[in-house]
């Protein structure tokens, strides 16, 4: 992953990744470049003059889709006696746009030799996070008259990057320079247009008709302060709060993306710089998170997953009909299936969730029409979770993948290969089970069933829903509960044997609702008790579990979304002191992040560290931790669409202060609510 | 008879595809091999399909040679891989290729998913 002194700027599924000068030099361990589509179209971009590399004195990283650095000639060891000063201005929008200014400080006339190099590999996303590099094809580099053409081509597949300088410049294979003569006090600039073109026969790029490319500066500046001024605003005595909620809110607008075949609709792509794209389960939890703050984000996310649902079995592909994509790429690998993401649907969860967002969604915006357009995706939907996810034949969700090669072995949340184990380490053999997708398909059947009741006109199968979910509930509960331990097994294996260790799924489940009521109260104790709760929130899986690792990526790390979720669930149960523990925890871990939830931060106990100890190759910003402060929002405030009206029941910790959050959007126009922190929450803890 | 002209006449004998039910347009397929280009033409009206070889103007054209179509028309290719591969085309608005894209069957050999103990669940 990127290291931290790396700058990225991006928009949509295009961003820049280079070191604090602005230059790109990319190598396996050192992810820099300039991506598109899933492809490196830079991974070369280096400035000198006279031969001189430059240091950086400063950056500005303006907004997420611009950055400025401020150079001087040479390196940082050196004694720094700047004659020169040196400007690079750059934004995404579509194409890579940067601005080169060069002002010269010295009582005498200079002439300077300006050179960028560039490059490209035209890597995959995929090939550069997993460091695969052979490419199958040939990579070429043209020099016309007024432009530079970096470009791979394997059969039909051509990627170019086409670099083209405002001044004139020279341009050669590896690069372009320009000679300039500057007097005292005179400045030079150019302007360099970096386009990044997927050229289909005919030299059409793929792209056309989308909407979204070049788009300029100042139109992505409008759209950034309409998307804030439409959100609810947040007040708030607590300062730290106040920075968390904007910088989320900038966050998910940087990461709205459009995907190629939808018409400029957007969605929010899971993260950077490995998940510019979509993702069914991602997409979906970070709208429910978000819902009353950007509603828009959800009915575009639906109809997408919708639009793309799983029509067939494939088994390269893992679709069946009915299933909601996993994740969808762009790039060299895909398009050669090479990697099975045309789109992917290896996920269990993301079916399930489709219909927890619809009927979430409903709930707050009144939007029935959309309950209505989406019938015939919902009900095929829930065919699935009926006829090709019991692959047991008792009643669950279970997964197994049928692309052996590239597929996912765990298509749960927790999608690494050692995220599901018995208590004695042991890994089971599939298909498995996980208790949280259970929840999720109690819930979906739940609330499908009130949309077939008030909106679909069937109440017959409203009935068969409901009883369907309460006999999942019934044995849900007996299959899945731990006696000794008293909480639910993270999962079952085929034999029906529990995968018997603690973790933080069993929070999901709360927030599903199919808990029974009388072991509510243990699940409260267990996720705020000291083998889960680490004083910043709740670890994936428990101290004292053989495979907890306080850095185990799904084995013992801190998830903020993870968390959001269980906060849900303590209220959804009657615990909102318990919420607020977690939430107050996760917000206080965000101050040390300047408000930016990484996807992950270690599992160490709080008074051990002091701060929280970011994973190493954790995405940031992603979207289901910049949605987490969201969704704790929500919780604290106790927000509720009620009979359609918003009902307020906050219950804040002390610490907060009073939070005021001002027209919250939904079928009751805008209203707002008003908090103040009366909760002791330490005394939970101690 | 090839798969791609069964994979047309089937869809205009439905008359009614509910895969297409919220999708509105017309889309052209051209399927070039030498100096013939053979045409599809569909209308697609909320669903209802019709089917003709007229050489028409259309809210989406796609083309591509005939040999890679027929594959996909019998579940071999994948129509959007194809795409991202540039084999096959589309010009204009993709959102109607995208949902035709997913009419086009499975690959015939595909397993589906299978229960554990013996019973397909397919």
């Amino acid at each position: 992953m990127a290291s931290t002194n790396t700058i990225r700027i991006l928009d949509g599924n295009t961003f820049v990744v280079s070191e604090d000068t602005g230059d790109i030099e990319a190598t396996p361990s050192e992810p820099t470049g300039l991506f598109s589509l899933d492809t490196r179209f830079l991974s070369k971009w280096v400035l000198t003059i006279n031969g001189e590399r430059l240091n950086a004195l400063s950056f500005d990283d303006l907004q997420y889709y611009e950055a400025r650095f401020f150079l001087v000639p040479g390196m940082a060891t050196h004694y720094i006696d700047a004659k020169l000063s040196v400007i690079r201005e750059r934004a995404v929008g579509g194409s890579f746009r940067e601005q080169l200014v060069i002002l010269n400080h010295d009582e005498k006339p200079v002439d300077l030799e300006i050179r960028i190099d560039a490059g490209s590999d035209f890597a995959d996303l995929f090939q550069v996070k997993d460091e695969i590099l052979n490419k199958k094809g040939e990579i070429y580099s043209e020099v016309e008259a007024n432009c530079l053409r970096l470009g791979y081509r394997r059969g039909n597949f051509v990627r170019e990057t086409s670099i083209v300088s405002s001044a004139p410049a020279r341009y050669d294979r590896d690069g372009f320079a320009f000679s300039i003569h500057l007097e005292p006090n005179e400045q030079w600039n150019t302007r360099i247009d970096v386009e990044t073109i997927a050229v289909g026969p005919g030299g059409r790029d793929l792209r056309l008709g989308v909407g979204t490319r070049n788009v300029e500066r100042l139109a992505l500046q409008h759209d950034l302060e309409k998307w804030i001024a439409d959100a609810p605003k947040l007040n708030s005595q607590h300062e730290a709060l106040a920075e968390t909620y904007q910088r989320s809110l900038v966050d998910l607008a940087a990461l709205r993306f459009s995907p190629l075949s939808l018409g400029g609709a957007t969605l929010p792509a899971a993260g950077l710089p490995w998940f510019m794209t979509m993702f069914g389960r991602d997409s979906i939890l970070t709208c429910l998170q978000t819902l009353p703050f950007t509603p828009a984000l959800s009915k575009t996310t639906l109809r997408i997953l919708a639009s793309l649902q799983g029509t067939r079995f494939d088994d390269f592909r893992d679709e069946d009909p009915g299933r909601i994509l996993h994740e969808m790429r762009y790039g060299e690998t895909a398009a050669f299936e090479e990697q099975p993401h045309s789109p992917y649907y290896g996920s269990v969860d993301a079916t399930p969730l489709f219909l927890i967002l619809l009927d979430e969604y409903e709930r707050w915006s009144g939007d029935v029409a959309l309950v209505k357009e989406l019938e015939q995706e919902s009900r095929a939907a829930l065919r699935w979770i009926d006829e090709y996810a019991d692959l047991v034949g008792t009643g669950y969700i279970w997964y197994e993948r049928r692309n052996t090669d590239t597929g996912l072995e765990n298509q749960c949340w927790k999608d690494s290969w050692d995220s599901i184990s018995y208590s004695d380490g042991k890994l089971p053999p599939f298909p498995r089970a996980t208790c949280e997708v259970q929840g999720y398909a109690y819930d979906a059947k739940t609330r499908a069933a009130r949309l077939a009741r008030e909106f679909w006109g069937d109440p017959a199968y409203a009935d068969q829903l409901e009883q369907e979910a309460a006999k999942l509930k019934e044995r849900f509960n007996r299959d899945f509960w731990v006696e000794d331990g008293e909480y639910f097994a993270l999962a079952l294996d085929p034999d029906g044997r529990q995968c018997d260790v603690l973790s933080s799924n069993i929070g999901h489940l709360l927030w599903s609702g199919i808990v029974s009521h009388e072991r509510a109260e243990k699940i409260a104790q267990h996720l705020v008790g000291p083998r889960l709760f680490s004083g910043w929130g709740v670890r994936t899986l428990a101290e004292g579990e053989i495979r907890y690792n306080p850095i185990g990526y799904h084995n013992g790390t801190i998830w903020p979304f993870d968390n959001s979720f269980i906060a849900w669930g303590l209220r959804r149960y009657g615990f909102p002191e318990e919420a607020a523990v977690i939430a107050s925890g996760i917000l206080d871990a965000a101050t040390y992040f300047s408000g930016r939830l990484p996807e992950a931060f270690g599992g160490y106990q709080r008074d051990l560290t002091k701060f929280p100890v970011e994973y190493p190759t954790a995405c940031s910003p992603q979207a289901w931790s910049t949605g987490t402060p969201l969704l704790l929002l929500r919780t604290m405030l106790g927000l509720e669409p009620h009979e359609g009206h918003l009902s307020v029941d906050p219950r804040l910790p002390v610490g907060m202060g009073r939070i005021e959050v001002l027209d919250i959007p939904g079928r009751w126009g805008r209203v707002d609510a008003f908090a103040r922190g009366r909760l002791e929450v330490h005394n939970l803890v101690d | 008879m090839d798969a791609t002209t069964r994979f047309f006449e089937e869809i205009d004998r439905r008359e009614y595809e509910p895969r297409l039910a919220k999708t509105a347009g017309t889309m052209r397929v051209d399927l070039q091999e030498g100096p013939h280009t053979m045409h599809w033409f569909l209308r697609i009206d909320h669903g209802r399909i019709s089917v003709s070889r007229e050489n028409q103007e259309a809210d989406t054209v796609i083309g591509t040679s005939p040999g890679l179509f027929e594959d996909i028309a019998a579940g071999r290719e994948h129509g959007i891989a194809a795409v991202l591969r540039g084999d096959m085309t589309v010009a204009g608005d993709p959102r109607l290729f995208v949902q035709v894209e997913r009419t086009f069957p499975g690959n015939p050999d595909a397993r589906g998913p299978r229960r554990k103990f013996g019973q397909e669940v397919r």
